[in-house]
């Protein structure tokens, strides 16, 4: 099988980070809330994040729901603007450089609902890659070779919308990785994967530092932070409650870890069962 | 432009019905026009032409303004429910070029849609058009695209910042039907309302194709209508590519890219 490197010089950064990056969403209730109540007020999601990932590294962003891991992706793919503070991707600001930021990162979304249901996977995957300026010539065995790493090649002309949500999370991980992005956003990438599937998955990211990618994972499962990440960062109702070094740590030392940084232990070791 | 264009295509012919049923709808459409003017009778002869072409020239480019112009708000609104919004903004094409390029393609469907109106208007129901002025016809169609263009991004900025684009354009259109010469003659309506409808850019586009069209008039009387279109491209264009970038940005920051 064709390596990643065969297919040209993957672009570099040499980090993200955060400045005391905040993110609040605001609710309007509508005007006839009289009727049904719509809640006011606002998320804090993110809240005075400061964080720096350093490059070739795998970041796991461990959390339960509703903790800001995926606010986090979408501040650093310039899908979401940050309130207060900054986000630099390879020292470009998103909210100056977006289209800088855009061209170095690929974001695989937790959404199933992110492609044209009439498309194939392979139309779909064409159209994408035509949108981020990949030349003609390269596409066709580019898409090939994606698709096969990720198991989708007996699938490449089948309409998205026949797709099962398995499926679907695996041709946004080949979108993601399409355009051999420096920076790789992965929103739970093995929700909807089956456990060989995973394992697959996760042989699969480990490559990618050594090809030169930043890659930052969200996953609220121990198990997936252990095995893919060199470094896990804590979310905790929006706030960054531990970042250390992991070096391929037990799901188990995670586990504690995660105990520690975000409260009572008991409590907490609770929600990750319910959570894992 | 081609993967597009590609992509629009091939999800269009996925709806295999679609083709015939729009088709059909087009010719009972028309001959609902032609008995209706019919009924009238050839006395009614509004500025100076027959009333059938009148009205097909008036109904044909009205639908192919409001088609084209929904069609923007269409791609903003489709791409909202399917979830592609997010993720096409985080790719390498701008998203102004990304929605023009989408909408130019359902103006290209548009445009076809015309071309068959106005076709089987003249075939099958016997339109007499006298030494029409084709290149007058041409550049007052041109101009009325770019309007058209310049229109659909707004209505697409729109559809971002409420998710309910739709209504605001179907209450626009109604108006637009109403003042804009495209059943009946502009001077028929209150002079309030017709002084109205000279700041509607499709009363111009509508007057000008007719001319050209179905009177064969020269370039030196079709001069004032270009001109007045030309002045709305001038300033509609650039004012809605800011304004859609705005939208865009808008939507960013406060996390609205994934609601419709």
């Amino acid at each position: 099988m064709r390596n990643v490197s065969e297919f040209g010089t993957r672009p570099t950064v040499d980090s993200i980070v955060f400045e005391s990056v905040s993110k609040v969403f605001r609710h309007r209730p509508a005007f006839f809330n009289w009727i049904g109540k719509e809640r006011s007020g606002e998320t804090r999601a993110l809240n005075e994040i400061s964080l720096r990932i350093p490059a070739e590294s795998i970041l796991a962003l461990l959390g339960p729901n509703g903790s800001g891991k995926t606010t986090l992706l979408k501040l650093i793919s310039t899908m979401l603007l940050p309130d207060a503070g900054r986000v630099l991707v390879g020292g470009a600001d998103t909210r100056d450089e977006p289209q800088r930021v855009r061209q170095l990162v690929g974001f695989a979304v937790a959404a199933e609902r992110s492609f044209f249901p009439r498309l194939t996977a392979r139309e779909n995957l064409d159209f994408f890659a035509a949108l981020d300026d990949m030349p003609r010539r390269e596409r066709k065995t580019w898409i090939e070779f994606m698709l096969t790493r990720t198991g989708l090649l007996h699938a490449a002309d089948t309409l998205v919308m026949k797709f099962s949500s398995g499926m679907c999370q695996r041709l946004g991980i080949a979108r993601a990785l399409l355009k051999q992005p420096a920076v790789i956003l992965l929103d739970e990438p093995t929700r909807s994967l089956d456990p060989a599937s995973a394992e697959e998955f996760w042989d699969l990211v480990r490559e990618l530092p050594a090809d030169g990618a930043t890659v930052v994972i969200a996953t609220h499962s121990f198990q997936e932070a252990a095995a893919v990440g060199d470094a896990v960062a804590v979310l905790h109702q929006g706030e960054l409650a531990g970042h250390r070094r992991i070096d391929r740590d037990a799901a188990e030392d995670l586990r504690f870890f995660y105990a520690q940084t975000t409260g009572t232990l008991a409590e907490r070791v609770s929600l990750l069962e319910a959570c894992s | 432009m081609i993967v597009v264009l590609r992509r629009d295509l091939l999800t269009a012919l996925r709806y295999r019905s679609g083709f015939l049923l729009t088709a059909a709808g087009t010719l009972l459409e028309l001959a609902a026009f032609y008995y209706l003017s019919r009924a009238i009778g050839p006395g009614f002869r509004p500025d100076g032409v027959e009333y059938f072409p009148f009205l097909l020239v008036g109904t044909g480019f009205y639908t192919f303004m409001v088609l084209g112009i929904h069609s923007f708000l269409q791609v903003v609104q489709e791409a909202q429910q399917t979830g592609t919004l997010e993720v096409l903004t985080t790719t390498s094409t701008p998203a102004p070029i990304l929605v023009l390029l989408s909408a130019l393609s359902a103006f290209s469907a548009s445009a076809l849609q015309l071309l068959f109106y106005l076709g089987a208007g003249w075939l099958l129901f016997g339109v007499h058009l006298p030494a029409p002025n084709v290149v007058g016809g041409i550049v007052i169609f041109l101009l009325s695209l770019v309007i058209a263009m310049a229109l659909g991004m707004m209505a697409a900025a729109l559809q971002l910042a409420t998710q309910r684009g739709s209504a605001v354009l179907w209450l626009l259109g109604s108006g637009a039907w109403l003042m804009t010469g495209t059943l009946f003659p502009v001077g028929t309506l209150p002079r309030p309302l017709g002084l109205l409808s000279q700041l509607i850019p499709l009363s111009h586009s509508l007057t000008g194709m007719r001319l050209a069209l179905l009177q064969g008039a020269q370039f030196s009387r079709l001069a004032g209508e270009v001109a007045v279109l030309l002045l709305f491209c001038l300033v509609l264009m650039p004012f809605s590519l800011w304004l859609f970038s705005y939208a865009v940005r808008r939507a960013r920051q406060l996390g609205t890219l994934s609601c419709y």
